[in-house]
């Protein structure tokens, strides 16, 4: 789940700095710090209302951070729109279609609107999937729409992909065709993507950073990998030693009350526990935390102090 | 470029039809029913001496018959005066009238409100980057639709004024000027530039459509008066009535009024060469002269012959003032043969001759076009600042 | 009900708004503008037939009493003021544009923003659904319309000072009650144009031109079909203020009696009828005239509600037809 090899190592595509943006007494976010490294496929989870869309649309310069920036490939999008925005290819949360249209008129209008539009390899991406290019896009199905926004963010090239939610409405096969067709893309382009998604399962196998956003603050961003391995799972009252809980959640057939908690790192990276007498001293052994746990636990968090069993 | 006025075209394709069959219609139907106007071949001098219905009084009743010429001559003028105030006609003046406005606001409030409204704005927004260059094309496509049919439209009304007024050169007369010609133009790209400014700002198409309709009643009920107060004021001139008589072809058809070439502005009073007040005026007269009371006639009284009226009362066919109108008979005039007429008060009129029609019609339209670009100004600064839902 | 009622208000707030700020703007403008009139106290003797008679300047000041001119003079003037005329062209315009701005988006717009689905789905019975619908539109644009018709009757009683506007045909169709039923007409039209087509511009353009015709023929085709038999043939002189001309008479007058074309081209040896000198202060001497069918203005209450009944039908008939499809059509 590596980027492309031709991908510029430890540069970041997508940066935010202590970004805040309110609505009202809404706080949408709060003194956010991100830093999506170049050619990494990110995922962004949290709640409803955690802030996902909000944080895309402040990079695509849709709405004006009270306090902090972005920068998309190193522009910033408030100040030179147009060259942040040429960086950008941009799937919204729900599909664009313009009625009357057909999925070729919308290829040409992606063309006239942006100097580099790729029509050609746009256009092979949906002949690959099998949607009629003279087909009007308000008659495609779900899946097809989803691809066709896919395919007219793919066209333009862009260095950095920011799709919201792309696969909400979705059935299984979509998703997964959807998937696929953004890793192929991003595995030949060098692209970096940032795809916010409520469905861990695709977030597994399609992304190798995880970005957790809760009640406007990020509560994790690290590799996949290392999210798996800081983590453990135990039952409510058997924390492990040294450990920090994240949060409580039901488990699974709905029983017992599992909680999440968050290891101590060492500088290999490997989880550790610390804690006066030593380790397995507390009880039973902590599971390994899989990724859904890990995002069940501070959605959690997110939510307050979890679910008591009677 | 080229693409995207095709796919604004096609976007907005019911409005784009709707626009062009109704352009397309009226202009036929204003050039036929000109030509029907037109075939009846009613010799001028018919149309001069026309007094009223059926039954004319040459000269009044002091006059002899009236000759078969004269008899055959009235019927001509009678067909035309009913072909005129037929249903058809009046509509067709008055579709003139709106079409332009109408189709700026039906062209301009989906330009901008309907991508917000239907979510495709931040997709396009993305894809363009620049925002003022995607406006920029749609605008640019709304202009080439509305400037071609609306020339066909204005020249189509100025071929029917023509035959409206016969004897009146459209292009040297401010008889319905705003109405015709090159002012349909810019009057639709005024309503347009409003409209879309509108929806950019509200980002809603219905409420846009509603704020453009009264705005555009406003503007175009209070122009006329705003353009002779404030804007043609300084330039009119003191109309010379014989020469306006001859050489712009002023046409009195008689009772339903004259065409005038000119443009009236306003007019002053003087008595011995000095400005006077209406009310000064009346006291001259009722001081000086010798008027001789006619039995009081009612607002719509036909005891007199009928196609008697002062010029400039309008009456229905017949000659029969209509209760509304108010007009009156003009009886016999006050006089005191002892006053030197040079001395009595003499009402100047001023207005811009209908030999200024190029001029005028250039500065109002440049007025408009003024407004035209601010309010597109407004619309390219706020898409830029709004969000795209 | 009254739920559903407030919440058809909510869901179109912009248009109720806006078309309470119009009509009520509008009634207060024309109160204002007949005070203005009424304000320039032109007395009852210098009227002429109930109106003010319009005053042309000094030269017409052979006709008219030293002490009226300046009244009129003031009076015409204050007539042809921009805010008269304004206030005076809202009634051809004001009632369509409430029926339009209310009526678009009532079905319409929930087909487009796809709401349709979910309130026909809760809603069960579709035609109830409308039936709401329309009745909350009904409880806006009555009494405003109202308000404002009945503006207008007051406009055009301070326009012709002498006359009563309700025994009085002049611009009936665009005052008074007539307000009420051109509003409900519009917005019954163009509810049905809604659900037929179910995409609001669309709607709202197509609703502009059907309005403009109905109204630029509404009076011709009364007059020619529904008035046509009310007509009496009126004696030359014999006119009434605010009477309604329906349409002039083929028949001549001759010395008083009633002669076919023919027969006065006859009798005067020539190809048209001609005016022969007679004396002015004797009607019959002037020969041949042509005479006007007129529905005289004390039929006005009758005439309104004939007319009012048709206009009641048609929209009735096009309410119907918007709830007879709203049951039969896609939800999108």
């Amino acid at each position: 789940m590596a980027g492309d090899p031709g991908a510029p190592i430890g540069t970041t595509a997508l940066a935010a700095h202590g970004l805040s943006k309110r609505f009202g007494r809404k706080v949408a976010l709060d003194a956010v710090d991100l830093a999506v490294p170049a050619g990494s496929v990110t995922a962004l989870v949290g709640p409803n209302g955690a802030g996902k869309t909000t944080l895309i649309r402040v990079c695509m310069a849709f709405e004006r951070p009270n306090s902090g920036g972005v920068e998309v490939d190193g522009v910033d999008p408030w100040k030179h729109r147009s060259e942040a925005l040429r960086r950008v290819g941009y799937v919204p949360q729900t599909p664009a279609v313009y009625r009357g249209l057909s999925v070729e008129d919308h290829l040409s209008m992606a063309r006239s609107l942006h100097s580099g539009f790729d029509a050609s390899y746009a256009r092979r991406r949906l002949e690959q999937l099998g949607i009629p290019l003279d087909q009007r896009a308000d008659t495609l199905s779900g899946g097809q729409a989803a691809q066709l926004g896919l395919a007219v963010a793919l066209g333009t090239r862009a260095k950095v992909l920011l799709l919201d939610e792309p696969l909400a409405n979705l059935d299984p096969l979509a998703r997964r065709e959807f998937i696929q067709v953004l890793l192929d893309a991003v595995r030949s382009e060098g692209s970096t993507a940032l795809l916010s998604s409520h469905i861990v399962t695709d977030v597994e196998d399609a992304c190798d950073r995880l970005v957790i956003l809760g009640g406007g603050k990020i509560r994790l961003d690290c590799p996949l990998e290392e999210a798996r391995q800081t983590h453990r799972l135990t039952e409510a009252d058997s924390p492990p030693p040294g450990a920090t809980a994240v949060g409580s959640f039901l488990g699974k057939g709905g029983q017992k009350v599992m909680t999440l908690w968050r290891l101590a790192t060492v500088a290999n990276g490997e989880g550790a526990a610390h804690g006066a007498g030593g380790t397995g001293d507390a009880g039973p052994s902590p599971e390994a935390a899989s990724l859904e746990d890990v995002v069940l636990g501070y959605l959690a968090a997110g939510r307050g102090a979890g679910l008591q069993l009677n | 470029m080229l693409a995207r006025i095709r796919l604004t075209f096609k976007q907005h394709r019911f409005e784009t039809m709707a626009v062009t069959i109704v352009c397309v219609a009226l202009t036929a139907t204003a050039l036929v029913e000109a030509y029907r106007l037109n075939s009846l071949n009613v010799p001028l001098a018919c149309l001069q001496t026309y007094q009223g219905g059926y039954m004319t009084v040459i000269g009044g009743p002091s006059q002899g018959p009236v000759t078969a010429a004269q008899a055959q001559c009235n019927e001509l003028a009678n067909s035309f005066f009913d072909m005129r105030r037929s249903l058809d006609m009046n509509l067709v003046q008055l579709l003139l009238l709106l079409v332009p406005l109408l189709a700026g606001i039906v062209v301009g409030a989906p330009l901008v409100a309907r991508e917000i409204e239907q979510g495709t704005a931040p997709l396009s927004w993305a894809l363009a980057g620049s925002r003022r260059r995607w406006l920029l094309g749609k605008v640019l496509a709304g202009v080439l639709l509305l400037a071609s049919l609306m020339l066909a439209v204005g020249l189509a009304a100025n071929v029917l004024e023509g035959a409206l007024n016969p004897g009146l050169n459209p292009y040297a007369s401010f008889s319905n000027y705003l109405g015709r010609g090159v002012m349909d133009v810019f009057w639709a790209l005024a309503a347009f530039a409003g409209t879309f400014a509108l929806g950019t700002i509200l980002g809603r198409t219905m409420p846009a459509v509603v704020l453009a309709l009264v705005v555009c009643f406003f503007a175009r009920a209070a122009w006329d008066s705003g353009m002779t107060h404030f804007v043609l004021r300084p330039f009119a001139v003191q109309q010379v009535q014989q020469d306006q008589l001859q050489q712009q072809g002023y046409v009195v058809y008689g009772p339903g009024g004259p065409s005038t070439a000119d443009l009236y502005v306003y007019y002053k009073s003087f008595i011995d060469g000095k400005e006077v007040t209406d009310a000064e005026v009346n006291a001259w007269y009722n001081l000086n002269m010798v008027c001789v009371p006619i039995s009081t006639p009612t607002s719509s009284d036909s005891t007199s012959p009928a196609g008697t009226g002062s010029p400039g009362a309008s009456s229905s066919p017949g000659g029969m003032p209509t209760p509304d109108e108010s007009g009156v008979d003009s009886g016999v005039p006050c006089q005191n043969p002892t006053i030197d007429p040079s001395h009595m008060p003499q009402q100047v009129t001023y207005v811009i001759p209908g030999g200024w029609y190029w001029q005028t019609v250039a500065l109002e339209s440049g007025l408009l076009l003024l407004g035209s670009l601010f309010c597109g100004a407004i619309a390219f600064v706020w898409v830029d600042r709004r969000r795209p839902y | 009900m009254l739920d559903r009622v407030r919440l058809t208000y909510k869901q179109q707030r912009f248009e109720t708004l806006a078309v309470a700020v119009s009509c009520l703007g509008a009634a207060a403008w024309a109160i204002l503008a007949s005070w203005h009139l009424n304000s320039v106290g032109v007395p009852a003797s210098c009227m002429v037939g109930g109106s003010v008679p319009y005053w042309n300047g000094p030269s017409d000041s052979s006709w008219m009493a030293a002490a009226c001119q300046l009244p009129s003079q003031r009076f015409t003037d204050a007539l042809n003021s921009w805010d008269v005329g304004i206030v005076s062209s809202l009634g051809d315009v004001l009632p369509f544009f409430v029926g339009i701005a209310i009526g678009a988006p009532l079905v319409a717009r929930e087909l487009e923003q796809g709401t349709a689905p979910l309130s026909w789905a809760l809603a069960g019975a579709r035609w109830k659904w409308l039936a709401g619908k329309i009745l909350a539109a009904l409880l806006l644009i009555v009494p405003l319309l109202l308000i404002a018709g009945l503006a207008a009757d007051v406009l055009r009683g301070a326009k012709e000072p002498g006359i009563d506007p309700h025994a009085s045909f002049d611009y009936f169709t665009s005052r008074g009650v007539f307000f009420v039923l051109w509003g409900v007409a519009a917005l019954m039209g163009t509810v049905a144009l809604g659900t037929l087509y179910g995409r609001t511009m669309p709607v709202v353009m197509v609703a502009l031109i059907a309005c403009l015709f109905a109204r630029a023929t509404w009076e011709p085709l009364m007059d020619a079909y529904v008035l046509h038999g009310m007509a009496v043939l009126e004696m030359p002189g014999a006119s009434s203020p605010g009477e309604l001309l329906v349409y002039q008479s083929d028949v001549l007058y001759l010395d008083g009696k009633v002669y076919t074309g023919t027969e006065c081209t006859l009798s005067n040896g020539v190809t048209a009828c001609q005016v022969a000198p007679g004396d002015e202060t004797d009607p019959s001497s002037f020969g041949p005239q042509q005479a006007w069918y007129v529905v005289t203005g004390d039929n006005y209450w009758r005439v309104v509600a004939l007319e009012s009944a048709i206009m009641l039908a048609g929209s009735a008939a096009l309410g119907a037809l918007a709830l007879f499809w709203v049951g039969r059509r896609r939800p999108y």
